[in-house]
């Protein structure tokens, strides 16, 4: 059951549960799966709400919610060393050898990910979205990026054009970049047991209605696409700032029988509203993988996207229709799908899916990254000063300040809280024996 | 129809690496592996405009003729409040720079219809009789602030005004312009009007009040629309009309008081002259990067 190495993971992030999205459940599916290839996997993540202090999740997985509340759209405020105890506490207490954040907007990610480095633990950070390089909000998230990935073992994109993203904004050596997809649970998307008939075609869009989602490429295709096609119906499930043009345009057009709006549908429910429909349309204008088109194929339904960011890499062009990001592509990329659709059998695409993607898959291929953070040889504070000083003039020797400082405080606490002091978690395996009970062994540090 | 090629048994052609992500780990390549198609989507400096010196120098007239208008503006506020310039030479001054001003606008623009002529003749008649009604209410606006904090508001809310002063187009539309003006613009014409509201509450009389506010306001509001229909018109008479009000400004000046004259002097070289160069200078700096990771740009407007 172990492998070669066993591993004692640290995820930081500040999206996880109770939230829902893209990242967390990345973190939730790729910490599943290590653990039962054996590794200790740890998560540490801000309060939500009343939710402070440790939580177990399946498996035995373990969550810090550190008392913090977030502060701008689910991120901590940022205070540079105000983390440094208690991360410095969790990551003795639970013994760590890999601290792994997630996300380059998480203000902890890069707390935590700085403070792991001054007390010489190994660093990996995955990164989940794309970004742009112009404007302000950008300039600095970049630079902030650039600090955290000068000094980092192994980096993880999820796409191969969010590498050279990654690549260009934080200047790291690609060679430290690994691909690693995400992937999708095919045991809860499963297709309709039934196959649906085809006298009435169903598209369906699941999105948060938002202007960075196409939700004004949607208010232009679908009336067209409903006058070219009069056996076609739209299902948009989903809310946002952009439902009322949404709205204005069902009204405008008295579509109201052929466009039917859910609103918020809850994770739990994404599945039913999937497998009513024979096509999936997502419309986003940037994207560095797009798991919900993963979810759809798993469903069994064809996707017809837009060709932008990592999207032409996930599926492979039987399954998927791309167009350009205008409406008149996408107008013809629904009619191709809609004449390739009785080639489609959404059975053998669930199980082709099944092959292509797969959790554990992941969880292999990210020990491997881990396995190579190990092979980094130790490094001293004067050694990785030099590394600070290649980000920019003025600001190579900020970060190096930064950086001193958070040394500076660290022996402080060491000396006022010893580690010796802080008391040492036992691991507890969760086993199966041979009658399928689960019980639990303890195994002493 | 996905795996080009086969695997092991020999070396029967090495699995092709593809820039896809499904289908697990590439057999043969590490998932760090960076392909030789690494960045080659990527554009530089696609959008960015091959700046010439010249041209840079002769675009710069237009923001060193706003400054001799405002500088001019400024001098009219000095010679009023020193009683100077009396109230009845003011106003005919009022009265022919909007004359001049329609004049400009006929003559640079091809289709001015008559309706449109006498709406703009409406708008400018309701504007002198608020102000005219006004007027009183002005004059005793700062009666109880002290001089200092007058002349340290106006100098601070001039300078504001210039700095976020949209040199490229002008604040107040026609009726039906498509694109609205930017918030630093408005910012800009905002604290232009509370300066001359500050300096003409300092004047002794009404119709003196009213006068210099007419006159401030004419230029502050209307200038930069009657620039810019120069400017359109014919390039060389904007270049013209631009190098007489230097001119006629430094002039003024010169007579008035010597430092000033270096200071404005100065200022003008630095904008036309030693700005243009520093620009060129720097934009060989300029990395604009382009590529498959860039959010799409929705090719039509958004009519909400």
């Amino acid at each position: 059951m172990d492998g070669p190495q066993r591993h004692r993971i640290l995820m930081v992030s500040d999206f996880f549960y109770p939230n829902f999205g893209g990242v967390e459940s990345h973190i939730y599916y790729l910490s599943q799966c290590l653990i039962k290839l054996g590794h200790k996997v740890v998560i540490t993540t801000h309060a939500y709400g009343n939710r402070s202090g440790v939580r177990y999740m399946t498996g035995g997985l373990k969550v810090y919610y550190i008392p913090w509340r977030p502060f701008l759209m689910q991120n901590t405020l940022p205070t540079f060393y105000g983390t440094l105890p208690i991360i410095r506490t969790i990551l003795i207490r639970e013994r760590i050898s890999v601290v792994h954040g997630h996300q380059a907007f998480s203000t902890l990610c890069h707390e935590a990910l700085m403070h792991a480095r001054t007390l010489g633990y190994k660093a990996v950070f995955t990164d989940h979205s794309l970004y742009r390089f112009a404007d302000v909000g950008s300039i600095h998230m970049n630079k902030v990026l650039q600090f955290t990935l000068a000094d980092i073992d192994q980096a993880i994109c999820v796409s191969h054009t969010s590498k050279e993203n990654t690549v260009l904004r934080s200047g790291i050596d690609p060679e430290k970049v690994f691909v690693i997809p995400n992937a999708v649970d095919t045991a809860m998307f499963t297709p309709a047991p039934k196959r649906l008939c085809y006298d009435e075609i169903v598209i369906v869009v699941i999105s948060r209605l938002v202007y960075r989602k196409g939700a004004d490429l949607l208010v232009e295709v679908i009336p067209e696409v409903c006058q070219l096609n009069p056996n076609v119906r739209f299902v948009i499930g989903g809310d946002g700032l952009k439902r009322v043009r949404l709205e204005e345009m069902r009204e405008k057009y008295s579509l109201q029988d052929r466009v039917e709006m859910l609103g918020a549908v809850p994770h739990a429910q994404v599945r039913s509203v999937l497998v009513s429909g024979h096509i999936f349309l997502n419309s986003s204008l940037t994207e560095a993988f797009c798991i919900a088109i993963l979810e759809a194929a798993s469903c069994g339904l064809l996707t017809v996207s837009t060709r932008v960011g990592g999207v032409p890499e996930v599926l492979p062009d039987d399954m998927i229709v791309l167009a350009e990001p205008t409406p008149v592509d996408m107008i013809r990329a629904i009619k191709e799908a809609i004449e390739m659709l009785p080639n489609i059998n959404p059975q053998a695409m669930h199980d082709r899916v099944k092959k292509l993607y797969s959790w554990h898959d992941v969880a292999k291929r990210t020990e491997v990254v881990y396995d190579r953070a190990l092979l980094c040889s130790d490094v001293s504070l004067l050694q990785r000063l030099p590394r600070y000083l290649k980000c920019g003039p003025w600001a190579g020797k900020l970060f190096c300040l930064v950086m001193m400082i958070n040394f500076l405080l660290w022996q402080l606490l060491q000396f006022w809280q010893p580690s010796k002091s802080i008391e040492e978690v036992p691991d507890i395996l969760i086993l199966e024996n041979e009658d399928k009970e689960i019980c639990g062994k303890l195994r002493m540090p | 129809m996905e795996r080009e090629a086969k695997k092991s048994s020999g070396n029967g052609g090495k699995h092709k690496w593809r820039k896809v992500a499904y289908g697990g780990m590439q057999p043969g390549y590490d998932d760090n592996y960076t392909d030789d198609s690494f960045l080659e989507g990527m554009v530089m400096n696609a959008n960015v405009v091959k700046r010439d010196l010249f041209k840079v120098m002769l675009d710069s007239v237009s923001i060193s003729q706003y400054l001799c208008i405002a500088a001019l503006v400024v001098i009219v506020w000095i010679k009023t409040l020193h009683s100077v310039i009396d109230e009845i030479s003011l106003l005919s001054l009022d009265a022919g720079l909007l004359g001049l001003g329609f004049l400009i606008i006929l003559l640079t623009t091809s289709q001015l219809s008559f309706h449109l002529f006498l709406h703009y003749l409406m708008k400018i008649s309701f504007f002198i009789s608020g102000l005219y009604i006004l007027a009183p209410v002005y004059h005793t606006l700062t009666r109880s602030i002290s001089s200092d904090s007058i002349w340290a508001l106006s100098v601070s809310l001039l300078l504001i005004h210039l700095f976020l002063h949209d040199f490229s187009g002008y604040t107040i539309r026609p009726p039906g312009a498509k694109n609205n003006p930017t918030l630093a613009s408005n910012i800009s014409l905002n604290a232009s009007i509370i300066a001359s509201v500050l300096i003409a509450s300092r004047l002794p009389s009404r119709l003196h009040v009213f006068a210099l506010m007419l006159f401030s306001l004419q230029v502050f509001l209307f200038a930069p629309l009657v620039t810019f229909c120069i400017k359109k018109y014919s390039f060389w008479l904007h270049l013209w009309f631009s190098f007489i009000l230097m001119s006629m400004t430094l002039c003024i000046i010169f007579v008035m008081h010597r430092m000033l004259f270096v200071l404005l002097l100065a200022l003008i070289v630095f904008i036309s002259i030693v700005c243009p160069y520093w620009l060129i200078q720097i934009q060989e700096y300029k990395f604009e990067i382009n590529g498959p990771w860039d959010e799409a740009k929705l090719c039509f407007e958004i009519t909400e």
